[in-house]
């Protein structure tokens, strides 16, 4: 292929545009590591605010995972028939459902923590469990895992799937989990890698519905950079990416396998 | 054939009689699908139910498989077995899909062992059936393939395998062939054909193509517009079409309309001795339709002729040479002739109908 | 056959709910579809349904009444918050879609070494919570930040706005651009190649191939994608909270006045009315395009 100045030019934007989001990456990760922000690496490097990190919110970083693996738990539950019902009887009232299903991703987090306060803030023992937040979590991922789901449902023939199931004289259960289930893998998995990052990432609504005895790791790290010194925040950040980076990873490998039903799950995102 | 082989084809039931009384079919939105009709299959027949797409032949083999229900009033029998409200799971039957529906979390060997696992058959018995399966439908060699990995022809040997596998009281095939080439296609019609017969068991066969339906059906159903048009044997059906449709459906498509006089059709300046045609009788004197396929008219001598024609197009065929003329009725007419002759394009020919090659029908 | 419903069952024309719930042949049955739709029902109805109404109702109780709802428009502070907010979001948006239809378009026709290091690097932020993406705004133009620590050894002179409304901006474009390329690269793959040969074998020129077949190609993804990012911009809170900025953004107002006043009638108006414009916004694009199966995600607001 010719390359041309459009493509030298393009390509300068393109690498532009990834040291801005790589760049304060870096940044702190460094800073994180280093044992004065202020007088930057000739300072020297320490893992002393890691272990700083750690002592400190250790709990919440612990709070934070469990939440994710609860909150995968009831999106499995809930997501992966919902996903069924909805492609399998598209009509009127399914696609209302779905509408509804999805409002909680578009309404702000901000204004669903508050309803959810509101309604159930008196309730004493659940408002200052981790249930609470796990409540918000499941509303803000569901519509996600039911989505990715659907998509490779949807792409799959599942009727016809079904048919010659039941052709063979399986009856619904029978379907449902050694032909349905099994086929809508691809979905079920990209799906519940997306809940467990979103969950771990969760700030706006976790925020409105925490209390200092149930802080996930968003949380600690909002208070972090408000209250304790750069390095700290810059490695709790570290921490953070540690943790994530490789759910995302494995998301962009399961997108880019270029089997289509990943590839639909990948445009969802 | 292996002695397993046939085994596994005496072991198979020998068919069961299929009987639908009164069956009419209503969607949900008000449009009618299928007239109420009666349609009975004798055990161990190929019933091929043939029409052009949106004919109702898919919603009958829907039907009898338990995957649609007709309305009130309608009843369904395997044998003596009143199967009207049964759900596809209990009727015992074997399927075979348009596009195969084979699972593609499992391997072939799997897919075939569904039906048995289902049915809760031993492990080894379920493995020497699977494997007697595989052999038959000489596939043995891709017993661990996944299904994604094997090529059409192969998914619908995998499809039959499956389908006959548990050991059905009667086989469903819904446009099996359809999805194929049309090389693989003859083959693989000639393969079912022989299966069908071997196996002794109740088929029934939906498909478009009139030529699948005379090579596999015992008897054709020709459906048109949600009713039965023509139940046949494919010499009935292809000799004495009982309605235009069917005429033109099974190829015949050539049509004059002319006046009928004591067995004799007036063309203008002749009239010619249509009494031997296929399904003439006194009845057909009047105004009358024609039908016939391209070997009912040939290219004659002027002398002999009963028409004088414009040639618009020529195309060759390798064994024929098909030639459209004008000039005879309002429709340009397809009339075969020797692959050697030649015709031009524009040029005036001469020709005759071939009596006993034409259907009759009363105009309306 | 679409709807084969069963008519022995004497229902002709199917409601809303029966046709949800009539049996159809080897699907569930009405009672397995029901328990596989109990889980969802219950989840959204007690703690999404009830709960927004319940708020909802709330509102009315207030001092003000019914008349809370109005306060957005009424109020100055509110007024000139809800349109800082639009103007921030739109400006955003416009921003990413440029960027990102340039550099997505870019990364789908071009193979070249290091171009999934590209993709990856750009999708990178796509689950960060605002505050982290706050925090790089910090590391980037903060008072440590690199570009502070540029200008300060070309010119002298640190320059630092990672507090301020510059700031904002470019936190809500770092958690928008990899929704966005991910949405344009999807729509560029998609996009016939054939037109495009088509155009040229026509003799249109490479500028009118762009404006004639290329954009309006990738036209409903930059629109859906970009209804996403504006929504996001709208509802986000984190990036806001972590910058501690004096300009207030809706989200901010509303939880300023929840916390610190403890107006709680004001507070679930304001978020009433900002659900209902973002959810407009995705609606309306959703019936526009007529596609309903981009999701936005909001982890990084």
């Amino acid at each position: 292929m010719r390359r041309t100045g459009v493509f030298y030019a393009q390509l300068g934007l393109t690498i532009l545009l990834c040291l801005f989001i790589v760049v304060p990456i870096v940044m702190s990760a460094l800073a994180g590591v280093t044992v004065n922000v202020f007088q930057g690496l000739s300072s020297g490097l320490t893992l002393r605010w890691i272990f700083e990190v750690w002592d400190l919110y250790a709990s919440s970083i612990f709070l934070s995972l469990w939440l994710a693996i609860a909150c995968l738990f009831v999106t499995l539950i809930a997501g992966v028939p919902l996903a069924y019902v909805l492609v399998r009887k598209p009509g009127r009232a399914t696609r209302l459902f779905e509408e509804l299903l999805t409002l909680p991703v578009a309404i702000p987090g901000l204004a669903l923590a508050l309803a959810l306060l509101i309604t159930y803030g008196g309730v004493s023992g659940y408002r200052s469990s981790w249930l609470f937040i796990l409540t918000g979590h499941v509303l803000f991922t569901l519509p996600f895992m039911v989505r990715s789901v659907a998509a490779v449902m949807s792409a799959m023939d599942m009727k016809t799937l079904e048919e010659g199931a039941a052709s063979l004289g399986a009856g619904f259960w029978r379907r449902f989990f050694t032909v349905i289930v099994p086929n809508a893998k691809p979905g079920i998995l990209a799906g519940a890698l997306m809940v467990v990052t979103l969950s771990v990432g969760e700030f706006n609504l976790t925020w409105m519905l925490h209390t200092p005895l149930t802080k996930t790791l968003p949380v600690g790290l909002a208070d972090a950079y408000a209250s304790m010194r750069l390095e700290i925040g810059s490695a709790y950040t570290l921490i953070f990416f540690v943790l994530i980076m490789p759910l995302l990873i494995v998301m962009q490998l399961l997108a880019n396998r270029g089997s289509k039903p990943a590839r639909a799950t990948a445009e969802d995102k | 054939m292996t002695t397993s082989q046939k085994q596994a084809a005496q072991a198979q039931d020998a068919g069961t009689a299929i009987a639908l009384t009164n069956c009419a079919k209503t969607f949900a939105d008000g449009t009618r699908a299928l007239m109420p009709f009666d349609l009975s299959i004798t055990a161990g027949e190929t019933l091929v139910l043939l029409g052009p797409s949106g004919c109702g032949k898919t919603t009958i083999l829907r039907m009898i498989a338990g995957l649609e229900f007709p309305d009130a009033g309608g009843a369904i029998h395997f044998g003596e077995d009143d199967v009207t409200r049964h759900s596809i799971e209990q009727r015992r039957v074997g399927m075979v899909f348009q596009s195969y529906a084979l699972f593609p979390n499992m391997t072939v060997a799997e897919n075939v062992a569904y039906g048995l696992k289902v049915q809760k058959v031993g492990k080894a018995e379920r493995d020497q059936r699977v494997r007697e399966m595989l052999e038959m439908m000489h596939i043995d060699m891709l017993a661990d393939r996944r299904v994604d990995q094997l090529s059409g022809g192969q998914r619908q040997r995998v499809a039959l395998a499956r389908a006959i596998a548990p050991r059905p009281r009667v086989l469903l095939l819904d446009e099996p062939l359809t999805a194929l080439d049309a090389k693989l296609r003859v083959r693989l019609r000639t393969e079912i054909n022989a299966l069908l017969r071997k196996l002794g068991i109740t088929a029934i066969y939906v498909t478009h193509d009139q030529e699948e339906a005379m090579a596999l059906g015992d008897r054709i159903v020709v459906m048109q517009k949600g009713e039965i048009a023509q139940i046949g044997t494919p010499q009935e059906i292809y000799r004495a079409p009982k309605t235009p449709f069917v005429a033109d459906f099974v190829g015949a498509s050539n049509c004059l309309k002319v006046d009928i006089e004591n067995g004799r059709a007036l063309l203008g300046r002749v009239d010619v001795d249509v009494s031997r045609a296929w399904n003439a009788n006194p009845a057909t004197d009047g105004l009358s339709e024609i039908y016939f396929r391209a070997d009912g008219l040939m290219l004659c001598a002027p002398h002999d002729a009963h028409f004088t024609a414009t040639v618009e197009a020529v195309s060759y065929l390798g064994e024929k040479l098909r030639v459209t003329v004008a000039g005879i009725g309002n429709d340009a007419v397809i009339v075969d002739t020797d692959p050697d002759s030649v015709v031009r394009l524009g040029e005036t020919v001469h020709c005759r109908l071939v009596p006993e090659k034409l259907t009759m029908f009363a105009a309306n | 056959m679409s709807m084969d419903l069963d008519l022995k069952e004497g229902r002709s024309r199917p409601s809303l709910l029966s046709s949800f719930l009539t049996p159809r042949a080897a699907a569930a049955s009405p009672a397995i579809l029901t328990v596989l739709l109990i889980p969802g029902l219950v989840i959204v109805a007690a703690f999404f349904l009830i709960p927004l109404a319940r708020v909802a109702v709330e509102v009315g109780n207030g001092p003000e009444g019914w008349g809370t709802y109005l306060l957005i428009l009424t109020n100055a502070r509110y007024l000139e918050s809800l349109i800082q907010t639009l103007a921030m979001s739109a400006g955003v948006t416009m921003m990413a879609l440029v960027l990102c239809a340039i550099v997505g378009l870019f990364l789908v026709r071009n193979r070249f070494a290091g171009r999934s290091i590209l993709i990856g690097t750009l999708t990178l932020p796509l689950s960060f919570p605002g505050t982290v993406v706050g925090f790089m705004v910090i590391m980037l133009a903060g008072r440590q930040g690199v570009i502070g620590g540029l200008t300060d050894a070309a010119f002298g002179a640190k320059l630092v706005f990672a507090y301020d409304i510059a700031g904002l901006f470019i936190g809500y474009l770092y958690f928008s651009i990899p929704r966005v390329i991910l949405a344009v690269m999807a729509s560029a793959e998609k996009l016939d190649l054939q037109l495009e040969e088509a155009a040229r074998s026509l003799g249109a020129s490479r500028f009118r191939v762009i404006c004639d077949v290329i954009l309006p190609g990738l036209m409903p993804g930059l629109i859906s994608s970009g209804a996403i990012c504006f929504a996001t911009a709208m509802g986000a809170f984190g990036t806001a909270f972590t910058l501690a900025t004096d300009i207030d953004v809706l989200p901010m107002v509303i939880y300023t006045e929840f916390t610190r006043n403890a107006n709680i009638p004001v507070a679930a108006a304001l978020s009433i009315v900002l659900g209902l414009i973002t959810w407009a916004c995705l609606a309306a694009v959703r019936s526009f395009t007529g596609e309903g199966k981009s999701l936005p995600v909001r982890g990084g607001a």
